[in-house]
């Protein structure tokens, strides 16, 4: 079922971009690799590895293994409006229906055979608690070994060296399970393909902070998560590449990519993974854009192709939402200047303990710079559990709020 | 020249008539029931019918409340926490902090000197903190609603209830009922444990709320329980208005009146 | 009562803790119960639906229902725990506050560099008490805690066998105690607790259950249960005896590797398991309880508890698997939400006799 899903949503895209082939078509190719990668997870013919969320996927993309953090197929499920089933499946095996929706339809989604059997499972000790349980879970399931990245929440060289010797014993418990060996040029390719694609998401992270914004509700949804997956192919380049041009295309016209830009709003945390009015109703309605989320504009210093588990070490480690959070604050503070944020939306998801759980402290940080946030309660994946009429008037009252704020546009 | 405010909600339908000059010619509380715009209808009719006018003399309307889309007659739909504040401003001109609670959610909102909304949080997932948790509890008591206003007169606040959840505090006052603890202790207990739950609403928007000037809105505003035990924990008087459930519309016909003054 | 003036206490909420490292850098290592009537205020700094245990402590300090703390230690244990040494800092900004990285797993690599960890957490400890302590120090205090560890072994044995004079509701009480007063009374206190005349083994007659869970420090849960039939015939609580494991280890050790292994060995909470087992937990558990003799399994844990959660559904399957019957008993870990839950236990205990 997903396979054909995947099947047909890439062909469908294709036409698409076919039909234009001169345009950048930056979300189209982005959606097309999404489906892409769901067709390699699907296909039954590739090499897979179920991840934790930071894991470096751009390192397993030289060992010819298709990599994809299992929260991925919740996103999925939830954007198809079929993730209930898994979810009740999930609940009736007695997992509480107080944990995050991501992890919780995923174990549903396994249960009922839905989640393709890999060949290796690497989970991640970071962003959260609940997230390594699920892949202990899921590890049980499959009756597979699970191997652990233990990811310190400290920047300290003790710490990037830990991180990176995991890494190290990672790639000999990949080569001992699957028979693929490491190849070192591969590995240095990766990371050069890495690089590439970094230094291309940097502009047009910069393109997005122009006033008006190129960027829209819909443009980079996802992007900043999602795009790690790509890291270290060539597809990766080319979606980042397309996103670039368009931009730049845009901010040479002055073209906003929202209808028409008064209000710039920071998107905090996840998106709803599920299709709802609420980011139309904002554009439309308030002439109010998502300009930035939080989990884009994440950068880090290009990594020595040469010497790479130190690199990426530092780049997993010094990732804003592991660790304490003043380095969450510090980034949304930043993001917050540099994009001339007007207002933040804080989607409190439903579970989340580590992005959630700080809702007071996120708030009262941005409050410290004039930057009011209003918080949504709300499970961005279950569709069952979707208050559109409350979450309406929450970002109403903001909006009206912001309208007649001195300091608003 | 009348302006009209309506507050649709889920469970009553409020409406709010005012003069030329800004004075409340007549206000109604009807119950919603099944059809809204039958509610709506009745609302409206009894204020024409107590301010002695007809439909085509209202100016403008603004609707407000969690069905304001569906008031057809309308200028503007604003939402309950913008109408809440300016009505509760009109009455009290020194509020500072606003508390809503209402039979399904609970808000907070931080007004600014001049009046305006620069802060709010609701509580509208879970039942603790407000009117429902007290219908649930009157049930298990055995009491109605309004009984339950002065119950805990006399209570010393040996009872302390689990301001948790909402589950967990029903399945205990009906062990205390079984175990025999006094009625006013127990409803002393739950208004401590609503109050428990606003205050930490409040804290979200207002760290440090002593000294502010604070006023209640919303239907549980007629329970004195309530009200006392929100004094108590603030250490200070709380503002309540007479008709605390027409707040909502009283500004929704305040915003009216000043869009049409504005033209817009 | 102790002279507060001469105790400098140290603060910390989690079982991971390196209290040996604490009482060897001249403090006194404090656990914070979540217990006591402190306002519920947490939600406004984190949220509302989160760790009752991190809330309740939160809302200690927000109280300031504390002792004269000289700093904090907390472990990064898990989410909550991490968002809770933040709110600390957001509330008390003047505290002087530690965050140790606590490896998920036992493996070499980790318990090499959790003695890294540990080598700077005795460095600031250092800073904070503005004196020196050496390799030798460090053992001599692990050789207390583990004399404390193997004393509240034993009258864990005695409560489990029904010897103990208060049963399980006293050695919670015990297990407070020795958690939050000075390491010299606490060994005291526990060896005139252990010359104590053991009570005939027959003399309770309840039903033996194997409990499990987190966090449930209050005695009056213990006298609940013992109230509603059940005898702990076996018990793995946070707050019991998996705060007071063995270090272990040899002198000859290095001492913040014997540390670190003795600490992440130790099955202190589910958060930290073995990658290469998964889901062993649901084996120990049913291991523990046929070992007791239980005749059935209670388990308590707190609401939004991630670490526990996640593996309630393997250890119900296996137990089931097993014709063991289990309660799941959920609560906030204090004694307001036990209350409703003395029908369903009794219920339980009924179905066993």
């Amino acid at each position: 079922m997903m396979l054909q899903y995947f099947e047909r949503l890439a062909s469908r895209l294709d036409a698409k971009i076919a039909k234009n082939p001169d345009i950048p078509n930056a979300r189209r190719k982005f959606a097309r690799e999404i489906a892409q990668l769901g067709t390699r997870l699907y296909s039954g013919q590739h090499r897979i590895a179920w991840c934790g969320v930071i894991a470096p996927f751009d390192m397993l993309a030289a060992m010819n293994i298709t990599s994809c953090f299992v929260e991925f197929v919740g996103a999925m499920l939830a954007s198809t409006g079929a993730v209930g089933t898994f979810l009740e499946e999930s609940e009736h095996a007695g997992y509480a229906a107080d944990t995050c929706g991501y992890h919780r339809s995923v174990l549903g989604a396994a249960m009922k055979g839905l989640m393709p059997l890999p060949d290796v499972m690497i989970a991640t000790s970071s962003p959260c608690t609940g997230g390594l349980a699920a892949m202990e879970n899921l590890a049980r399931m499959f009756n597979k070994e699970l191997f652990v990245l233990d990811v310190p929440a400290s920047d300290t060289p003790e710490s990037v060296r830990y991180l990176a010797n995991q890494y190290m014993d990672m790639f000999r418990f990949i080569s001992s399970r699957t028979g693929e060996t490491i190849d070192e040029d591969k590995l240095r390719e990766a990371i050069v393909k890495s690089n590439q694609a970094r230094e291309l998401m940097v502009e047009v992270y910069r393109l997005a902070q122009n006033v008006p914004s190129p960027a829209s509700g819909q443009s980079l949804a996802n992007f900043g998560i999602v795009m790690a997956l790509f890291l270290g192919t060539d597809a990766g380049i080319e979606i980042a590449q397309a996103y670039r041009d368009e931009f730049e295309s845009m901010v040479k016209t002055g073209q906003s990519g929202a209808p028409a830009e008064k209000i710039r709003l920071l998107w905090l945390q996840n998106r709803i993974q599920f299709k709802n009015p609420l980011i139309k109703m904002l554009e439309q309605e308030y002439q109010a854009s998502i300009v930035i989320d939080e989990l884009n504009d994440i950068t880090w210093e290009a990594i020595d192709p040469a010497d790479p588990f130190v690199g990426v070490a530092k780049r997993t480690i010094t990732i804003p939402f592991n660790g304490e959070i003043n380095w969450r604050l510090n980034h949304v503070r930043h993001l917050s200047t540099a994009y001339k944020i007007d207002g933040a939306v804080n989607p409190c998801h439903w579970g989340c303990r580590q992005g959630t759980g700080a809702r007071g402290l996120i708030q009262a940080g941005l409050k410290e710079i004039g930057i009011p946030v209003v918080n949504l309660e709300v499970d961005c994946v279950d569709t069952r559990n979707f208050a559109e009429g409350q979450l309406r008037t929450r970002l109403e009252a903001f909006m009206e709020m912001l309208r007649t704020s001195p300091s608003a546009a | 020249m009348y302006y009209l405010g309506v507050d649709l909600g889920s469970l009553s339908c409020d409406a709010v008539l005012l003069g030329g000059n800004g004075g409340v010619m007549a206000s109604s509380v009807v119950p919603t029931g099944a059809r809204n715009q039958e509610a709506i209808a009745r609302a409206v009719d009894e204020v024409l019918k107590v301010a002695g006018i007809t439909e085509d003399q209202i100016k403008a309307t603004v609707s407000t409340g969690y069905g304001r889309d569906r008031v057809e007659k309308r200028l503007a739909a604003v939402t309950e926490i913008t109408c809440h504040a300016r009505g509760i401003r009109n009455l009290f001109g020194e509020t500072q902090v606003l508390i809503d609670i209402g039979g399904q959610d609970s808000k907070a909102v931080r007004l600014a000197a001049d009046g305006l909304v620069t802060d709010f949080a609701m509580n509208d997932k879970c039942a603790a903190g407000t009117g429902r948790f007290l219908e649930a509890m009157a049930r298990a008591l055995q009491v109605d609603i309004e009984e339950l206003s002065d119950l805990d007169l006399g209570a010393s606040g040996s009872v302390t209830l689990s301001s948790m959840c909402t589950v967990f505090a029903e399945s205990e006052v009906v062990s205390l009922i079984a175990d025999g603890v006094a009625v006013n202790e127990i409803v002393s207990g739950l208004n401590r444990a609503i109050a428990s739950r606003i205050v930490a609403l409040v804290r979200r928007i207002a760290p440090a709320s002593d000294g502010l000037s604070i006023a209640m809105s919303g239907g549980v505003a007629h329970n004195h329980g309530v009200v006392r035990a929100l004094s108590q924990a603030f250490g200070t008087t709380i503002s309540v208005p007479p008709k605390p459930a027409t707040i909502g519309a009283l500004g929704a016909a305040l915003i009216a009146r000043e869009k049409d003054n504005q033209g817009r | 009562m102790m002279s507060q003036e001469t105790t400098r206490w140290i603060g910390h909420a989690c079982s991971y803790t390196p209290t040996p490292l604490i009482h060897a850098s001249g403090f006194t290592p404090y656990r914070l119960l979540p217990m006591g009537n402190s306002p519920d205020r947490a939600g406004q700094l984190l949220h509302d639906n989160l760790c009752p245990h991190v809330k309740r402590i939160l809302d200690r300090a927000m109280e300031n229902d504390l002792p004269d703390l000289h700093g904090m230690v907390f472990m990064n244990c898990c989410d909550a725990m991490r968002r809770l040494s933040d709110a600390w800092r957001a509330a008390r900004p003047t505290d002087r506050v530690a965050l140790v990285n606590l490896p998920v797993l036992a493996a070499e690599s980790a318990i090499s560099f959790f003695a890294d960890e540990l080598t700077r957490l005795s460095e600031t400890l250092s800073t904070w008490s503005g004196q020196s302590f050496n390799q030798a120090d460090i053992s001599a205090s692990i050789a207390k805690f583990d004399e404390i560890a193997d004393l509240l072994g034993e009258l864990s044995n005695r409560a489990h066998t029904g010897t103990l004079e208060g049963g399980s509701s006293r050695l919670q009480d015990l297990f407070n105690r020795a958690a939050t007063e000075s390491v010299d009374r606490a060994v005291e206190l526990l060896r005139t607790v252990a010359e104590e005349m053991e009570l005939p083994a027959a003399a309770h007659n309840g039903v033996p259950v194997y409990l499990f869970g987190n966090v449930l420090p209050d005695p009056e849960a213990f006298a609940l249960f013992q109230s509603c039939g059940v005898h702990i015939a076996g018990d793995s609580v946070c707050t019991g005896m998996r705060a007071f494991s063995r270090i272990g280890g040899n002198d000859s050790d290095d001492v913040f590797v014997r540390l670190a292994r003795g600490l992440l060995d130790q099955p202190r909470c589910a958060r930290t398991f073995d990658p290469s087992r998964p889901g062993k937990i649901a084996q120990d558990v049913l291991a523990e309880a046929r070992a007791c003799q239980a005749k059935g399994v209670i388990a308590y844990t707190m609401k939004f508890c991630d670490p526990y959660i996640s593996r309630l559904p393997a250890i119900r399957e296996v137990l089931r698997e097993a014709g063991l019957p289990f309660l799941l008993l959920e609560g906030d870990c204090t004694m307001r939400s036990m209350g409703q839950q003395k029908t369903r236990i009794e219920a339980f205990t009924e179905m066993l006799r």
